[in-house]
């Protein structure tokens, strides 16, 4: 019972993220000028270090493990093909979603769920303020400005790894790399990454409000939370790759 | 005059009521001062009164209109009425103490001028004697200065009616003396109807011009201060310190 009104709570506030979301796209208010400038700040640029560190790693370590299989059977030239789909469909978007649950995910909770404990979410209401509104739209709006900007990034240092192990490992030109990672990658492949990672993005941020929101305990809890709003978010992404993977195969 | 009319309240969490079948009601332009034990439902009945917790039974009549605790329309109004002081302050640490300040303006008033929205800020703040002190963040200040600057951000949309939670808890006497005295000379000033709750005598014996005692989950004593000598109920007498002891 329990369980079921923590799924309908979390599909409420979902549904009122996109109300108000709409409401604020027709009509700017409800919302503290510049909030969203400072939230792509603070999601965007706070997070791309991490992001393209962890997709470069991600990428040498798929291209390294691949390598060796692929030179036993002399197609190593298929290194390209492999990186170049499994980074841009793949790879990227999840690694990015995850570490948008980390970065992104853990600091929301921990704002909102703080905020709630310290009376400021009822002063925001009682000053007339919708605090789903306030405090969501913002990130909201800001993580699907700055999603395309990571994923190019991480796309990019992404098949920066494979092409610098192709060319160290199995001496591949990085020109003759990219040709062929173009030729096998299109621009829907492209696009299909970004949207799922956009998807991802809004899991993060509706799933980690969820959890700083509906804290029910004091301050011992916002720790908690915290850590639940990873998992879920984790959870949330995964689950839905895996929904992406049986809707578009 | 009563601005707030209280008819067979009851509030409480869930199904489970803290506060039964109230009846009272807050005078306007005055200073109503809820006290009770701790648990005894204070600040539930504050939630209730300040539209955050929908009550259980009964109506809250404001301005002869009873609130509809369902109806955005209706919550609005009452915020728009309403300035609330809360316990721990309740400003938001990510914005300067401009910001915070300006707010309700932003959020009420969005199409206000900035040079009006900045003398708005600055007035309050010199109100509260925080002259200077926009570019401050509230994690720079001291406790009382923290709820001075939240009392600015209450009032500065002028409220009719401004609530306030524990407003002297975690403060030196003398701080919560001096915030008293603010609090006393704003009602004065602005015709203002406080509704203050506390359990600190010294507070209400400065502030008070109804006492509303809560007690077993009703109202066990409505008046004024001049009310607490005339009264023989011995609870009253010996929260009051009227008389050395009582047995529960």
């Amino acid at each position: 019972m329990k369980h079921f009104d923590n799924v309908e709570k979390f599909f409420t506030l979902f549904s009122d993220e996109l109300y108000h979301t709409g409401r604020y796209l027709r009509r700017r208010q409800g919302v503290m000028p510049g909030a969203v400038v400072q939230q792509m700040f603070a999601m965007g640029y706070r997070s791309f270090p991490i992001i393209t560190l962890i997709t470069f790693l991600v990428g040498v370590t798929i291209s390294l493990t691949s390598a060796a299989q692929l030179r036993l059977f002399g197609a190593d030239v298929y290194l390209a093909d492999l990186i170049g789909l499994a980074m841009i469909k793949e790879l990227v978007p999840l690694m990015t979603g995850i570490m948008m649950a980390g970065k992104i995910g853990a600091s929301i909770t921990a704002e909102i769920a703080t905020m709630k404990v310290m009376d400021e979410i009822d002063a925001l209401r009682t000053m007339g303020v919708v605090p789903e509104k306030f405090l969501m739209v913002p990130r909201l709006i800001a993580i699907t400005l700055c999603v395309p900007l990571l994923v190019v990034l991480a796309d990019v240092v992404g098949l920066a790894g494979g092409m610098l192990v192709g060319r160290l490992s199995l001496g591949i030109p990085p020109l003759a790399f990219l040709k062929e990672v173009f030729r096998v990658v299109g621009v829907s492949d492209f696009l299909l990454g970004i949207g799922k990672t956009m998807v991802f993005g809004w899991a993060v941020v509706v799933g980690s409000g969820y959890k700083g929101f509906f804290i029910s305990r004091g301050a011992e809890e916002v720790g908690t939370a915290t850590t639940d709003s990873v998992v879920l978010s984790i959870a949330l992404i995964i689950g839905l790759d895996c929904v992406f993977a049986f809707v578009l195969n | 005059m009563e601005i707030i009319r209280v008819r067979g309240l009851s509030v409480g969490y869930g199904e489970t009521p803290v506060l039964e079948n109230l009846d009272f009601d807050i005078l306007s332009g005055r200073v109503t001062v809820i006290v009770g034990e701790s648990g005894s439902g204070k600040s539930t009945l504050l939630k209730t009164l300040i539209g955050l917790l929908p009550p259980l039974a009964g109506a809250v009549v404001l301005d002869g209109r009873p609130i509809d605790f369902n109806s955005e329309e209706d919550l609005r109004n009452l915020y728009a009425r309403i300035g609330v002081l809360f316990q721990n302050s309740a400003l938001l640490n990510s914005l300067s103490l401009y910001e915070n300040i300006a707010l309700p303006l932003r959020i009420h008033r969005p199409d206000q001028a900035p040079a009006e929205e900045a003398k708005r800020v600055a007035e309050m703040l010199g109100r509260v004697g925080l002259q200077g002190s926009e570019n401050k963040f509230p994690y720079e200040l001291s406790g009382g200065m923290r709820k001075r600057a939240a009392v600015a951000r209450a009032m500065v949309l002028d409220p009719e009616i401004f609530f306030c939670d524990e407003p002297s808890a975690g403060l030196d006497p003398i701080t919560a003396t001096g915030l008293d005295s603010l609090l006393k000379g704003l009602c004065r000033a602005h015709g203002m109807t406080f509704v203050v709750v506390t359990h600190e005598l010294r507070s209400i014996e400065r502030i008070a011009d109804r006492i509303l005692l809560l007690r077993d989950g009703g109202v066990r004593f409505h008046g004024g201060p001049g009310d607490l000598d005339k009264t023989k109920d011995p609870y009253v007498k010996a929260f009051f310190l009227r008389t050395a002891n009582h047995d529960h």
